[in-house]
């Protein structure tokens, strides 16, 4: 007894939608970043189950990880994304202390 | 003899993965949704493990349930909370993006559930061998870029901070 693709594909989804929600209702901009890395991290849970079901379908090598090695470049871009993230919400902080996005509708420095 | 805990470890890393999601989301208090962010990340691990993806997983934990909760732990430290109820999280177009997100998520949650193929664990061995081998030869250039994109993003980040009052 096996976990099916669709039930990963299913979380995955839930969760990206969840992320999303989030981004669009709150308006702390930390939690707004955070709610971006949930996201990320669904896309990564896709792109691993999808790339399981690849190498076994026959289709190709077995042994093929481009799933995994896509997954290895979010990671990377998610590590950047999140400092230089909160670098801008710090320096937009310090002209102006608020982390409302509601509230930080200029883009004068 | 062991069938039932894969199942069973799925479901209790999907519970985990989706009510802390929720929680970030619908939560207020901010250094639990932090916390809470790692948990769902630390859960999503444990799903890659279950994918068979065991380097995945590490970095995972490395990077996100690590690196990543410890500097939003730093943002949340250095910004100040402005505690404003829910008056601006329950706006006027909520309908409206209820609505939107009704009509992505239903067709995506069929198409998803449309998968029926099993998931069997990976090959003895792991993952990390045909992982180094695919990112180190057919994937070097992109890993070239991706560490000079990762050199920029430091530099940036510490211009960005770095106070010029002095």
């Amino acid at each position: 007894m096996t976990v099916p693709l669709g039930a990963f594909i299913a979380v995955s989804a839930v969760l990206f939608f969840l992320g999303a929600a989030g981004v669009l209702v709150r308006r702390n901009a930390v939690v707004i970043l955070m709610c971006v890395e949930l996201m990320l991290n669904a896309s990564n849970l896709a792109l691993v189950a999808f790339s399981r079901r690849a190498g076994q379908l026959g289709a190709g090598n077995p042994l093929d990880q481009r799933g995994s090695v896509f997954v290895v470049f979010v990671f990377v871009i998610a590590a950047a994304e999140v400092a230089v993230g909160l670098a801008i919400i710090l320096a937009a902080y310090r002209n102006r202390p608020t982390v409302n996005v509601d509230e930080l509708h200029q883009m004068k420095g | 003899m062991f069938d039932f805990l894969e199942p069973f470890f799925f479901g209790l890393f999907a519970l985990g993965i989706i009510g802390a999601g929720a929680a970030v989301v619908t939560l207020r208090r901010i250094t639990a949704q932090a916390l809470l962010m790692a948990l769902t990340f630390a859960c999503m691990a444990g799903m890659f493990l279950l994918l068979g993806a065991e380097t995945i997983a590490l970095f995972q934990v490395l990077i996100y349930v690590g690196a990543i909760t410890i500097l939003i732990l730093f943002g949340v430290m250095f910004t100040k909370v402005d505690d404003r109820g829910y008056g601006l999280f329950f706006q006027q177009q909520t309908p409206w993006a209820a609505a939107v997100v009704l009509v992505i998520a239903l067709p995506v949650a069929f198409l998803a559930l449309s998968f029926h193929d099993p998931i069997t664990p990976s090959a003895k061995g792991g993952d990390l061998i045909p992982l180094a081998a695919s990112l180190f030869t057919d994937y070097s250039f992109p890993f070239e870029v991706a560490s000079v994109l990762l050199l920029a993003a430091l530099v940036g980040a510490i211009v960005l901070v770095k106070r010029d009052d002095q």
